[in-house]
């Protein structure tokens, strides 16, 4: 048996070797989530969001590589796992929801076939219980007609549907934790209301931790109990969502809340935060935040801070977090 | 809808192209003129009288849409007529046909059982040097002309290493069949121009598999099916390799297409008795009657390949059947 | 507030044209540059006889190179020696008519430029033209013109060129000019495969917004045609053009290995033609007329090659 947290990542460090260089994508991230909570990843693209889930479950692309870090997944250290025990855990303790519905299934195969073989290849039954297990996953995430669905290929259904399907695929054994990567984004606004809706339901349904992948902090206000704010490969802060929104405690998470267009807000000019996403082979010295950063100082730029947990659960990755006193644009 | 479906569609489509290339065939033989004028333009012996009989005999003083449709209904019933030196057409082509069917399909089949696995392993072993090596020979090898590797086959492993005969479909004394048997003999003869049509198929069926594999690894539904713990095997060879075959499929079937046609150069340089070579000593003659034939008949063997792989892809990718 | 744009951002937003970035793509992919190698050092030597491989001493110790109508010892010094092996004085051997190997490769070295590019440029032509009008004329035109296309793509034109070829041959008047028949021909059947592709590109093009946006401000179809569409396949054509080369050129020394070769011409394929009769005797006369063929064909394709990597529209960023 193992203790909350049920994931705790450490100092995990990924890096990508191409021909430009090292591209650093994630360096230095810790997270960890309780059993049955929401996380938030939140942060610009490029961020290290996607690359940081793909770590947690190994299946970075090459050129890929984890050079560093601890990830604890119900206490077992993941990174010392051989690849057969890590596709034990795969599909079936930990899933993945892939960011587009429309590429996530494979277009030669029917949705049975692709749903079956995963069922199939981690509890070893039959092919018609599977087919019948994958039939009841279709209604139980509101798909009319599922015997019919299950015998179609992707490319003659809609997008929210194939979205649908990717949940259920990645439900069908009952995992422990899902890893979704901006499940909504590639959809329509009013389907991505019934997406979440129905992640939210199925997550209390089955008591199941969700690490959720976003660029939309209102999303994160909606679904997530608790709330990671990225920046180029590093955390910059970490807490419940109501702590993050109400009380910042990163510039970062400042200027990001800042930026979100609201119509309360209706004279002022919409914010920007100046400057360019830096450039992850060489990366800024110091806080990677520092050339945009309106609170910078030598510090900042000749070392990196520390993440350190200040108590309540949070953790923050500033010099001067203790001295600052920022204000959120969103707070009630 | 269904592949059978598809199939049928795509089948009345070849019936208009069919005509409109034995239309062409036999447009561009009258163009060159009057075929007994020409067979018999050298020979000093035969009077102009002797010609018109002899063109009566064979129909040509018919308007020519006449000719056209005799001809075309000959076709249909498989009656091929009679070449002016060697007989009945359909014997000879029923003769030599086998010979040139079983070169090309070995070759074929060879060169794909073996170049998809190496395409596999280059894909999944990017940048190593297995990989570089692969695909630097292969890249050399689309560049070999096929005959050249005839005539250095013939010269290394016939003349020189005496390992296999340098030609010919079976050897003509049976005291020097291998081991006194006669099927022995024509495998042994089989090897030297098989091994080059496979290796002429080989070096770009590597190279398209390795870049259409690589494209396909890149997709989000290969991370997806890794994601889901699937094995590695089942990830390249059940979801990778179908949706990379779709582009290789069209490639083979064009490339086969070219190799039929290359047979006379090819089946030459081997003597090998198929319908290429036989077409090279028709020409020669200007034999019409089995000139046409074999183009009609290389045309359709070339149609149905191309059936065949339009069939293969709608099997293979549910996408085209809605077409 | 401490602000940094590295200068490498300002240069970056300057355009580099694209054809130097290809010139800079196709200098990393060794293979293509070695095939650019070879084509330059095959021009070198169709331009000017071989040299400087040639040194102009007759028999005795150095390399000469014998006009095609010369047969030692009428000329040139040296004595008349069919199926002579390799020597100092014949580098490659003589054949058996006792030509010098080494000669008749150079003159087969023009013939084969001949060949190249006149086909080339024939079928191209075509090919260019019904690429751009089914591509951008849409409709009963495209039909129509893709059927055609289709047809001749399922002929086995091979065959049909040495009909072609045997009948011309056996009744043409004289035999000059018939190399340059033969180049006609094969251009003439070689432009399929080559519109279908620059129609594909045609239609990908046409796509772009800009070549909407002419239209709509009124642009007549030709100049839309000639200064918008045509630039931007042409790419694919310098492509198709350079494979293009190295396949009329494969295709004539077939047709002439066979014996339906134009009389009295110089090619590659002719040689081999002559000398297949005496392989056991005389292997020089066939190999080495066959390995030049072969690097010449491998020079072209690997260039090709290279140059449709390194021109792919897809690759630019």
């Amino acid at each position: 048996m193992y203790t909350d947290p049920i994931l705790r990542v450490e100092g995990l460090r990924t890096h990508f070797y191409t021909f430009a260089g090292v591209v650093k994508a994630v360096d230095g991230v810790g997270l960890y989530v309780n059993s049955g909570e929401t996380l938030g990843l939140v942060g610009e693209s490029g961020s290290g969001k996607t690359v940081t889930a793909q770590s947690i479950m190994r299946i970075v692309p090459t050129p890929g590589k984890i050079v560093d870090g601890t990830i604890e997944f119900k206490g077992k250290d993941l990174l010392g796992l051989t690849e057969a025990e890590m596709r034990r855990i795969r599909g079936k303790e930990i899933a993945y929801v892939p960011q587009d519905p429309t590429t996530t299934l494979d277009p030669v195969y029917t949705v049975g076939d692709q749903l079956t073989e995963v069922i199939m290849k981690h509890q070893h039954v039959s092919k018609r219980y599977a087919l019948n297990k994958a039939t009841e996953l279709l209604r139980s995430v509101d798909i009319a007609d599922p015997h019919i669905r299950i015998n179609q290929y992707p490319h003659e259904l809609s997008g929210g549907t194939k979205q649908r399907i990717a949940i259920a695929r990645a439900l069908s054994c009952e995992p422990s934790l899902i890893l979704a990567d901006e499940p909504t984004t590639a959809l329509d606004v009013t389907i991505q209301a019934q997406i979440l809706d129905l992640l939210k339901a199925l997550k209390e349904k089955f008591n199941i931790a969700m690490v959720l992948i976003t660029h939309d902090m209102g999303i994160v206000a909606d679904t997530c109990d608790r709330v990671t704010v990225f920046y180029a490969g590093q955390v910059c802060e970490t807490g419940t969502t109501e702590q993050v929104f109400e009380t910042p405690k990163h510039p970062y998470t400042e200027a990001l809340l800042s930026s979100v267009p609201s119509l309360a807000l209706r004279r002022q000019k919409l914010s920007v935060i100046p400057g360019n996403v830096p450039n992850l082979i060489q990366p800024p010295s110091g806080c990677r935040f520092h050339p945009r950063c309106s609170y910078a100082r030598q510090i900042c730029i000749d070392k990196d801070p520390e993440l350190e947990s200040i108590g309540d659960g949070r953790l923050v990755h500033c010099h001067r977090w203790k001295e600052l006193d920022l204000k959120s644009a969103v707070a009630s | 809808m269904s592949v059978l479906k598809y199939v049928l569609r795509r089948s009345l489509y070849l019936i208009p192209v069919f005509f409109g290339i034995t239309l062409l065939v036999f447009t561009i033989e009258r163009l060159a003129g009057d075929p007994v004028q020409l067979y018999t333009a050298l020979n000093p012996h035969i009077n102009e009288a002797q010609r018109q009989a002899l063109r009566q005999y064979l129909g040509l003083d018919q308007p020519i849409q006449n000719q056209y449709f005799t001809w075309l209904s000959e076709l249909f019933t498989l009656n091929l007529g009679y070449s002016y030196s060697s007989g009945l057409v359909s014997t000879l082509i029923v003769e030599k046909v086998w010979a040139t069917l079983e070169l090309q399909l070995i070759g074929l089949a060879l060169s794909l059982v073996i170049a998809i696995p190496i395409g596999i392993l280059s894909a999944r072993k990017r940048y190593s040097l297995l990989d570089v090596t692969i695909t630097n020979s292969s890249l050399i090898g689309t560049s070999i002309p096929v005959f050249f590797l005839g005539v250095a086959f013939i010269l290394i492993f016939g003349y020189y290493l005496h390992w296999f005969p340098s030609g010919g479909f079976q050897s003509t004394i049976p005291s020097q069949y291998p081991y006194g048997n006669v099927v022995l003999d024509q495998l042994w003869h089989l090897v030297l121009p098989s091994a080059v049509y496979t290796l002429a198929l080989l070096a770009p069926v590597v190279l398209l598999v390795r870049s259409s594999m690589l494209e396909v690894l890149r997709q989000d539904f290969i991370l997806a099916a890794r994601a889901s713990g699937l094995s590695e095997r089942t990830v390249i060879y059940k979801h990778a390799l179908r949706n990379a075959l779709i582009p290789i499929v069209t490639y083979v079937g064009l490339y086969f297409g070219g190799l039929l046609a290359g047979a006379p150069v090819t089946e030459t340089v081997f003597n090998w008795p198929g319908i290429g070579a036989q077409f090279v000593v028709s020409t020669t003659q200007l034999d019409f009657p089995v000139i046409q034939a074999i183009v009609v008949l290389i045309t359709l063997m070339t149609l149905i390949a191309n059936l065949i792989t339009d069939v293969t892809y709608a099997y293979i990718d549910p996408r085209i059947r809605l077409e | 507030m401490t602000t940094t744009l590295s200068p490498k951002k300002r240069e970056s937003s300057r355009g580099v044209s694209q054809w130097a970035l290809a010139w800079r793509r196709l200098k990393k992919n060794k293979v293509a540059i070695a095939g650019l190698g070879v084509v330059g050092l095959f021009a070198l030597f169709a331009a000017f006889d071989g040299w400087p491989f040639v040194l102009t001493r007759n028999d005795h110790g150095l390399f000469a190179i014998y006009p095609p109508e010369c047969i030692p010892p009428a000329c040139a010094g040296g004595s008349l020696s069919t199926n002579a092996p390799p020597s100092l004085s014949h580098p490659f051997g003589t054949d058996s008519y006792g030509y010098d190997v080494y000669s008749e490769i150079v003159y087969g070295t023009r013939a084969a430029f001949v060949i190249g590019l006149g086909a080339t440029g024939f079928a191209l032509a075509i090919a260019v033209l019904i690429g751009l009008a089914a591509g951008y004329f849409g409709g009963w035109l495209d039909n129509l013109l893709m059927r055609l296309t289709e047809v001749f793509l399922v002929i086995p034109f091979f065959l049909l060129l040495l009909v072609f070829l045997q009948i011309i041959i056996k009744f043409s008047p004289s035999a000059t000019g018939g190399l340059w028949l033969v180049v006609f021909i094969i251009g003439a059947f070689s432009w399929p495969g080559a519109a279908r592709i620059i129609r594909g590109e045609v239609l990908r093009v046409r796509e772009f917004e800009y070549i909407a946006a002419s239209r709509q401000i009124g642009a007549s179809a030709n100049r839309i045609l000639f200064r918008h569409l045509f630039p931007n396949v042409l790419h694919i054509i310098i492509v198709l053009a350079t494979l293009q080369i190295a396949a009329s050129v494969l295709t004539e020394a077939a047709v002439s290995f066979l014996g339906f070769g134009a009389p009295n011409s110089y090619t590659w394929g002719q040689l081999m033609n002559i000398a297949a009769s005496y392989i056991n005797q005389a292997w020089w006369a066939i190999t080495f007329p066959a390995v030049f063929l072969t690097l010449f064909v491998m020079g072209f394709n690997l260039l090709g090659n290279g140059l449709r990597d390194a021109l792919d529209p897809r690759l630019r960023e």
